[in-house]
């Protein structure tokens, strides 16, 4: 018994530590960026275990995360920059993954994607964030009234998700 | 009768391609922009969100019964750094979709410092919207909203607020110009 609680905690472990699931949307955003920007995302240590800890609490209606956060971006300030990564991120698009809200703001030196996979019960949320040496993305199961919050303000939702 | 179902389909078709697109050059403002901001609200996700309002609460149920006869909600709005980073033709793209008969101006607002308003709406029949379109245009800001979709003006208000709409306000002070 206590052998496989031992295993069960190590596979969250390491599901966690690498942050890659099952979703497939999820994935496929992730090994994009990884492609585009020539970086892996860097290990995450107890996010299995932090994840489970997600499960119990329901910040902001979120049930369950994916995270992979990606270093050393070196994103220039340059226009075209931001211009290449917006249609980027446009072509990530796809038939369920729906672009939701997109917000960047230069003055921040951060961009903010969301895209939505309507699920059964749910939506699953996928927030794809840049800073000027960073990026994150992020999956949540989220209730509507996370989804609607999202809406009113990408930029919050962005942030407490990742903090 | 063949040829009366045509003419009866001629005449429908062009009325159902009256949805304005928002056009490329905009998507181009956001790479000049400072702040730009993006919501795009499909049928398939308005009827997806609409399925997880709750009947029994009155402002959602308000929303619910407003959101079931749209087919999508967009938004663009733009903040610039300095005056003149987007121009009148920028906003000429979409004013001139606006033209066609289905459309009317009913709101139009020209204020001294530039700030200029405009609320198109199309008619729907059975005294009802059959879509709306808001410009607001300020030297360093530009905001467009496209409803597209039947809903009733009674209850425009309560999409204020909702999807990425910016909430309307009903009433300002005395002799200021909006």
């Amino acid at each position: 018994m206590r052998a496989q609680a031992c295993a069960a905690v190590l596979t969250a472990l390491m599901a966690g530590s690498t942050a890659f699931g099952g979703d497939a949307e999820f994935d496929r955003i992730v090994k994009a960026i990884e492609s585009r920007y020539g970086t892996r995302p860097v290990r995450v240590p107890f996010l299995g275990v932090a994840n489970l800890f997600v499960k119990v609490a329901h910040p902001e209606g979120a049930t369950g995360f994916k995270l992979a956060v990606f270093e050393d971006l070196k994103s220039a300030e340059d226009p075209g920059v931001w211009r290449e990564r917006n249609r980027f991120m446009d072509t990530l698009a796809g038939p369920n993954l729906h672009p939701l809200v997109r917000v960047t703001s230069r003055r921040e030196g951060e961009a903010t994607y969301i895209f939505m996979t309507p699920a059964r019960k749910s939506a699953r949320l996928l927030i794809a964030t840049f800073e000027r040496n960073e990026a994150t993305v992020i999956e949540v199961q989220a209730n509507i009234d996370t989804l609607l919050k999202s809406l009113e303000d990408p930029e919050h939702a962005g942030r407490t998700l990742r903090e | 009768m063949k040829i009366a179902m045509i003419v009866i389909a001629a005449a429908i078709l062009p009325a159902c391609a009256q949805e304005i697109k928002m056009p490329v050059n905009l998507d181009a403002l956001a790479d000049k922009a400072d702040e730009a901001v993006t919501v795009t609200m499909d049928k398939s996700m308005l009827q997806f969100a609409g399925k997880f309002l709750n009947d029994r609460d009155g402002d959602e149920a308000d929303v619910r019964r407003l959101i079931a006869g749209l087919e999508g909600i967009y938004v663009r709005s733009f903040q610039f750094r300095n005056e003149g980073e987007y121009s009148g033709a920028d906003v000429e793209a979409v004013r001139s979709q606006l033209q066609s008969p289905a459309w009317g101006r009913l709101v139009g607002v020209r204020s001294k410092h530039g700030e200029n308003v405009d609320v198109f709406f199309k008619d729907g029949g059975n005294a009802k919207l059959g879509g709306i379109v808001v410009i607001a245009a300020e030297p360093r800001e530009l905001t467009i909203v496209n409803i597209v979709g039947t809903l009733d003006p009674a209850r425009l208000a309560d999409l204020g607020g909702e999807f990425g709409i910016p909430r309307l306000e009903r009433s300002r002070t005395h002799g200021e110009a909006r």
